[in-house]
């Protein structure tokens, strides 16, 4: 019998349901950066908003990426669903901290994902993975900063105003 | 052509000359691509099978199932649904893509 599966298909198929699962997660972040950009500018915060445009932008890029290597992989990358976005906030460092926490999630996830590609001999999903978890810590690292700002500058409306112009959209 | 792995009612076949997969549903013989046998794959395990556990979210325990770029439908009920999903399962083991089932060599 000739390998026909595998020659049409170079991952497999348990860390291609992950990748297809990771497509969502991606695609949520994105929509959920958007709200946060909203929240922003009905609250003034100029630069906070347009850096969430662009991390929207970003995950959106990163959901591409998956969705790209799954097809060129000769797998089915299945276009995703997105609900529940939350677009409610108490205050400018709520939204960065669900921010943060969100991007935790995402490198939980993929830490999931190359857990199960390892265990599969899967080397392509675990090399495809390395340029995620790169992107994850500097993600982490960015947010991680921001909150700092809060610490260090307090939380009153002047100091607010000077944590949003300091926020650099990279 | 030759026989992958048969599950109670369905049976997979591989065939090297057209490089097709052929699924025996018992009433008809249909012919998939590696990419169509992918998507039913995920059409599959994308059923809630809780939910024919519950009358008030499936009534009557069926599953309509639309293959092949909706070329073939078929109504399942709920054992021949869980059988399929094994089916799917233990084929793509065996085809060597997948290890959710441990195979032992032979
Ligand atoms: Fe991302
Ligand atoms: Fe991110």
């Amino acid at each position: 019998m000739k390998d026909i599966a595998r020659q049409r298909m170079s991952i497999k198929v348990s860390t291609m349901d992950l990748l297809n699962d990771q497509i969502k997660m991606e695609s949520h972040a994105s929509a959920s950066y958007l709200a946060m950009a909203s929240w922003c500018e009905q609250n003034a915060f100029v630069q906070s908003a347009e850096f969430f445009y662009h991390q929207a932008t970003e995950e959106r890029e990163h959901m591409m990426k998956i969705f790209k290597f799954i097809a060129d992989c000769g797998g089915n990358s299945l276009s995703p669903t997105v609900d529940n976005i939350n677009h409610d906030f108490s205050n400018l460092e709520e939204v960065f901290e669900t921010a943060l926490d969100q991007e935790i999630e995402v490198t939980k996830s993929i830490y999931k994902i190359l857990s199960v590609a390892k265990k599969e001999q899967d080397y392509l999903t675990e090399n495809f993975l390395q340029w995620f978890i790169k992107e994850q810590l500097e993600e982490e690292k960015t947010f991680r900063d921001i909150l700092d700002l809060f610490e260090l500058m307090g939380r009153d409306g002047i100091a607010l105003k000077f944590i949003d112009e300091r926020i650099k959209t990279a | 052509m030759t026989k992958v792995y048969a599950s109670k009612f369905y049976t997979l076949y591989q065939s090297d000359q057209d490089r097709r997969y052929y699924i025996d549903f018992g009433q008809k013989m249909v012919k998939f691509s590696f990419c169509q046998l992918l998507a039913l794959r995920q059409k599959i395990y994308a059923v809630s099978i809780e939910d024919h556990f519950d009358s008030d979210l499936n009534k009557h325990g069926f599953e309509i199932l639309i293959l092949c770029n909706k070329e073939h439908l078929f109504l399942l009920n709920t054992f021949e649904v869980l059988d399929l999903m094994e089916m799917v399962k233990y084929s793509f083991s065996l085809l060597g893509i997948s290890s959710e089932i441990p195979l032992t060599s032979s």
